[in-house]
C-alpha cells in the first residue's frame, strides 16, 4: 500500500500520483480497488482527486478547443491518401513476380542462411580449442567483437540528450581501460597502432563508459575496419537525431551486428570508402 | 489560414479526379484509408500542438499512412497499430523540426507555437464565455511555460494514449511518463490557487 502521511492531519493520504494514474485508470486492479475504497471514506483525497479531475478537463477543454477550429475537411486529404495508395498498388503489380523472385522472397532464402549460419558456428567451435593451443591466445579479433566479452552497453541517456550534445564523437578511451581490453582479448602485447578500441555502440549514440561496450578493432582489415565503422556511427546518429529511426533500434541494430547494419543504412554490400 | 484550407481543397479536386479512372480498391487500401479515417483528426491535431503548421502536418499524416500501408503489406506486426501511427507522426515532426531549423526558417520554437495555436485569436462561442476567459488564458500561458516533452505527453494523453502508448512514441519509460503528467497537472492545480 503507498499511502502518504498528510502534513497537517495524522491520517493517511493516496499520493497525487496515484490519484491520477486512478483518475486514468492506469492502476492494477486489485489497487484501483483500495483507492476506490480509500476515496469512499475521505473527504480530503476525493477533493483532490476532484482537483486533479479539473485540471485533466480544464486541459482537454483548452486543447480541442483551440486546435478544433483549425482542423481543415477531410475530405480532401482522404481522397489523395485513396489515389496515392492506389498508385502504389498498381506500380507494385506492374513488377514482375517470376518463380526467381517469388523465391528470393520466400522463406527458403532465410532456411539456408540459418543453416549456413549454423555450420559456420560448428565449425568455429570445434576448430577452436586446436587454434588456442597452438596460438596460446583467443582468436585475434579482426572486424567483429566477441559477444561473449562486448556484449554492448547502453548508458540511460534520452535522443534530446544525445543530440544537443555539442560533441557527439567517441570519447577518447583511458589507456588504463585500454589495456584491460587488450588483456581480456588475449592481445596484451599487440602494438596500440594496430588497434583502435572502440565503443560497440558509440557514446554518439548513447553507448556506456563499460568494459563491456569496448572492443579492439583492427585499423589493418583490408573491408571492414574502424574507419567504416566510424561511418556507420556518424550516419546512425544523424539519422536518429534527424528522428528518421529511433535510438533503441540504433542501438540495438549497431550491437547485435554492426557490419549487417552498415549494410542495411548505406544499402550496400561494400564499404563505400 | 485561407491559403491553409485552400490547398486541402485542391488536393481535393485533383485527387478525385484520379480516383475516377482508378480500379476497386483492395481491402489493404481499404484498411488503411479506414484507419485513416479513425485517426485523421487526432495525428493532425497533435501534429499542431507540437508546433508543426498546417499543411506540413497534412503532408505529414499522408506520409504516416503510405508508410502503414507498406507496413502492412509486408506482413509486419498489426500490434497496437494506434501507437505505432503516433510514434511514426511523431518521428516524422521531429524531423520536420530539425529540418527546419537547420534551413533557419523556423522562427518559432515548438513551445512558442504551442503557446500560439492556443492564443489563436478566435471568436468566443457562448461556451468559451460561460468557462471564463482569464482561466483560459492562464491554463494557455502555463501550457506555453512547459517543457517540451511535458507537453507532447500532455497531447498525447488527451488523445487518449495509454502511459504505455506514450511511453512507446515518446521513447519514455512508464515512470517518466506518469511523472510529466503529474508535473504538468501539478502546475495546473497551483495556477488555480492563486
Amino acid at each position: 500500500m503507498i499511502f502518504m502521511l498528510s502534513k497537517d492531519s495524522r491520517h493517511l493520504h493516496v499520493a497525487d500520483q496515484e490519484l491520477l494514474l486512478a483518475a486514468d485508470g492506469e492502476l492494477p486492479s486489485a489497487r484501483a480497488e483500495e483507492v476506490a475504497s480509500h476515496l469512499a471514506e475521505c473527504w480530503t483525497c476525493r477533493v483532490r482527486k476532484g482537483e486533479i479531475d479539473e485540471s485533466i478537463r480544464d486541459f482537454v477543454h483548452a486543447y480541442r478547443g483551440n486546435l478544433d477550429p483549425l482542423l481543415p475537411s477531410a475530405a480532401g486529404p482522404r481522397a489523395l491518401l485513396k489515389a496515392q495508395l492506389a498508385e502504389m498498388t498498381a506500380e507494385r503489380a506492374a513488377v514482375p513476380q517470376g518463380w526467381r523472385a517469388r523465391w528470393l522472397q520466400g522463406p527458403h532464402l532465410r532456411y539456408a542462411g540459418a543453416a549456413l549460419f549454423v555450420a559456420v558456428l560448428a565449425l568455429l567451435i570445434y576448430l577452436r580449442p586446436a587454434f588456442e593451443s597452438r596460438q596460446g591466445l583467443r582468436i585475434v579479433p579482426v572486424s567483429f567483437p566477441e559477444p561473449s566479452l562486448t556484449p554492448g552497453v547502453a548508458a540511460a541517456m534520452n535522443r534530446d540528450e544525445i543530440c544537443g550534445s555539442a560533441d557527439p564523437k567517441n570519447r577518447i578511451v583511458p589507456a588504463s581501460l585500454q589495456r584491460r581490453v587488450f588483456e581480456e582479448y588475449g592481445i596484451a602485447g599487440a602494438s596500440p597502432r594496430a588497434y583502435e578500441v572502440d565503443y560497440l555502440i558509440t557514446p554518439a549514440l548513447g553507448g556506456a563508459d563499460d568494459i563491456r561496450n569496448l572492443w579492439p578493432q583492427s585499423y589493418s582489415s583490408a573491408v571492414w575496419n574502424a574507419r567504416v565503422k566510424d561511418a556507420l556511427e556518424d550516419r546512425l546518429h544523424d539519422l536518429v537525431c534527424d528522428g528518421r529511426l529511433d535510438l533503441a533500434t540504433a542501438q540495438r541494430d549497431i550491437s547485435s551486428d554492426w557490419i549487417a547494419a552498415y549494410k542495411k543504412y548505406f544499402e550496400t554490400d561494400r564499404p563505400l570508402q | 489560414m485561407f491559403e491553409d484550407n485552400a490547398i486541402p481543397d485542391l488536393a481535393a479536386a485533383n485527387a478525385s479526379s484520379a480516383e475516377a479512372v482508378s480500379p476497386k480498391p483492395t481491402p489493404l487500401e481499404e484498411e488503411v484509408v479506414a484507419l485513416f479515417d479513425q485517426m485523421r483528426d487526432r495525428l493532425l491535431r497533435y501534429l499542431l500542438s507540437t508546433g508543426v503548421s498546417i499543411q506540413d502536418g497534412e503532408e505529414i499524416v499522408q506520409e504516416v499512412f503510405l508508410a502503414l500501408y507498406q507496413h502492412l503489406q509486408r506482413g509486419k506486426s498489426r500490434r497496437n497499430l494506434r501507437a505505432w501511427v503516433f510514434q511514426v507522426a511523431h518521428n516524422l515532426s521531429v524531423k520536420h523540426y530539425v529540418a527546419r531549423r537547420r534551413d533557419r526558417q523556423n522562427l518559432l520554437d515548438s513551445g512558442e507555437a504551442l503557446a500560439q495555436s492556443l492564443l489563436v485569436d478566435r471568436t468566443p462561442n457562448p461556451e468559451d464565455q460561460l468557462a471564463g476567459t482569464q482561466r483560459h488564458a492562464r491554463l494557455q500561458s502555463i501550457l506555453g511555460a512547459l517543457p517540451e516533452q511535458d507537453r507532447q505527453c500532455l497531447s498525447l494523453r488527451a488523445e487518449g494514449l495509454t502511459y504505455r502508448e506514450i511511453g512507446r512514441v515518446l521513447d519514455m519509460s512508464l515512470g517518466a511518463v506518469a511523472l510529466s503528467l503529474g508535473r504538468s497537472l501539478a502546475r495546473f492545480a497551483r495556477a488555480e490557487e492563486r
